[in-house]
């Protein structure tokens, strides 16, 4: 059997339209006769709906140069790799979502890369039709270069397309509340709806945790696992919720931010810092970002304890 | 190029499809109309910490504008969720009317325009009165 090391073969999340289609579908029918938990709003399902058809056509338009680099790159591999070998597969399938892991956690820390994701948080709803809200600024952020190093060592273009591919259809079903929690083995190993609500909550608790793409191993070799506990459901959404409606503003509300605090900047401490800081950052602190928050919270976590742990004061 | 614009097309379809069985299915989370209370823990959710002086709640109770010292922290419903932001208290209580509701220009692109529903018993800014706690009257 040969393989097209450079066209793939098929691409998974064309593929999965019709699916993506039929379970939406399947989510908004089961909840309206009561048998799953959840939501829908008219205006914010378009919202996401439109941010995925507009994703697809941003990706026309930086695709074929974005392609043509990785090409270029895998020219000059160091080894070559087989597609049609079953360990290239496997290995891919781990490498992959490692990268996938680091993209995903440089997107949630660094504010120049958030600007790109921003848009995928920006609901606060968690159905499927979230799962489509994508990014139309990743082109343009790079954060594909961190798939080049897989093109240098030795993986065919075509394969490495086909494994995000498959990685992002992964990550559609997982955008659910209908699914509560899978068996412990699954959630142990696999990036589940559990873990990713999560990640999509707002809550300082659950701030920059699970990046996962398929396995969630990684959160727990590096640091970023939490837990979804029933006693705090996630609240879904920014930190600071979208005004409106508008996929314009979605799609670009941060790289304007950025604009309008470069503009302001006085030095170039400072304009590293509103490019590259984590989101959030400002020169003189006053603005929160994930670490002030949760901070905040663990504090009145621990006051709230405090209260709690103290005797009941005598009646006099 | 044919089937990429047939992917589309069809795409859009369905996008039409599953926003109109939305609409039709309605099944947004509830939501109530604000009370003192219910604005309050809404806003200390995302300004925590924020001691809150007083609380204004809007005509159609959608919304409301609290007090915290020199910040005007903004409650505004949207669909069947909420947005807050802050502003100067100043800068809100100068803000303009029009149609019936207060204009709110927020300095965040994120968020830049809110409104609220005011009336002759809800009027913004505050007057003096029963219903509006000294802390709340601009001035
Ligand atoms: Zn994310
Ligand atoms: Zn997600």
């Amino acid at each position: 059997m040969t393989l097209d090391p450079i066209k793939p073969a098929f691409d998974p999340v064309t593929l999965a339209i019709p699916l993506f289609v039929l379970t939406i579908v399947g989510e908004i029918l089961l909840r309206r006769f009561r048998k799953v938990k959840a939501a829908y709003e008219t205006r914010d399902t378009a919202t996401s709906l439109l941010m995925g058809l507009g994703s697809n056509i941003a990706g026309l338009l930086t695709g074929a140069a974005i392609v043509a680099v990785v090409i270029w790159v895998w020219q000059h591999r160091i080894f070559d790799i087989p597609m049609t070998a079953w360990w290239a597969w496997v290995a891919i399938f781990f490498i992959e979502d490692l990268t996938y892991y680091w993209f995903h956690r440089l997107s949630h820390e660094r504010r120049f890369w958030w600007a790109s994701h921003v848009n995928h948080h920006s609901s606060q709803h968690y159905n499927l039709a979230t799962a489509l809200r994508q990014t139309w600024t990743g082109g343009v952020a790079g954060t594909w270069l961190l798939w080049l190093p897989m093109a240098l060592f030795g993986f065919p273009p075509a394969m490495i397309a086909i494994q995000k591919g498959i990685s992002l259809v992964y990550q559609y079903w997982i955008h659910t509340e209908a699914i509560k929690k899978l068996p412990r083995w699954f959630e142990a190993v696999f990036n589940t709806p559990s873990h990713h609500r999560v990640h999509h909550a707002r809550n300082a608790r659950y701030l920059d945790a699970n990046y996962a793409g398929i396995l969630i191993i990684w959160d727990r070799l590096f640091g970023t696992y939490i837990p979804e506990t029933d006693e705090e459901p996630p609240r879904y959404g920014l930190v600071k919720n979208l005004g409106d409606f508008n996929i314009l503003r979605v799609a670009f509300h941060e790289w304007i931010g950025i604009g309008k605090d470069l503009a302001g900047s006085r030095s170039l401490r400072e304009v590293l810092g509103y490019l590259f800081g984590p989101p959030g950052w400002s020169p003189d602190g006053s603005r929160e970002t994930s670490a002030t928050l949760k901070a905040k919270w663990l504090e009145r976590q621990k006051a709230e304890g405090e209260a709690e742990a103290a005797p009941p004061m005598a009646a006099e | 190029m044919n089937a990429l614009l047939t992917q589309l097309i069809g795409s859009a379809v369905a996008v039409a499809a599953m926003v109109g069985l939305a609409a039709w299915a309605r099944i947004p989370r509830p939501t109530l109309p604000l009370d003192q209370q219910t604005a309050r823990d809404l806003i200390d959710t995302d300004y925590p910490g924020y001691p809150i002086n007083a609380v204004w709640i809007a005509a159609d109770g959608l919304g409301a504008i609290a007090r915290s010292g020199d910040h005007a922290l903004v409650l505004a419903q949207l669909g069947d969720s909420w947005v807050t932001r802050d502003m100067a208290w100043e800068a809100a209580v100068a803000s303009p009317i029009r149609g019936g509701r207060v204009r709110l220009r927020t300095p965040d692109p994120a968020a830049p325009n809110l409104s609220l529903a005011v009336s002759g018993v809800t009027p913004w800014p505050p007057q003096r009165g029963p219903e509006a706690p000294e802390s709340l009257i601009a001035a």
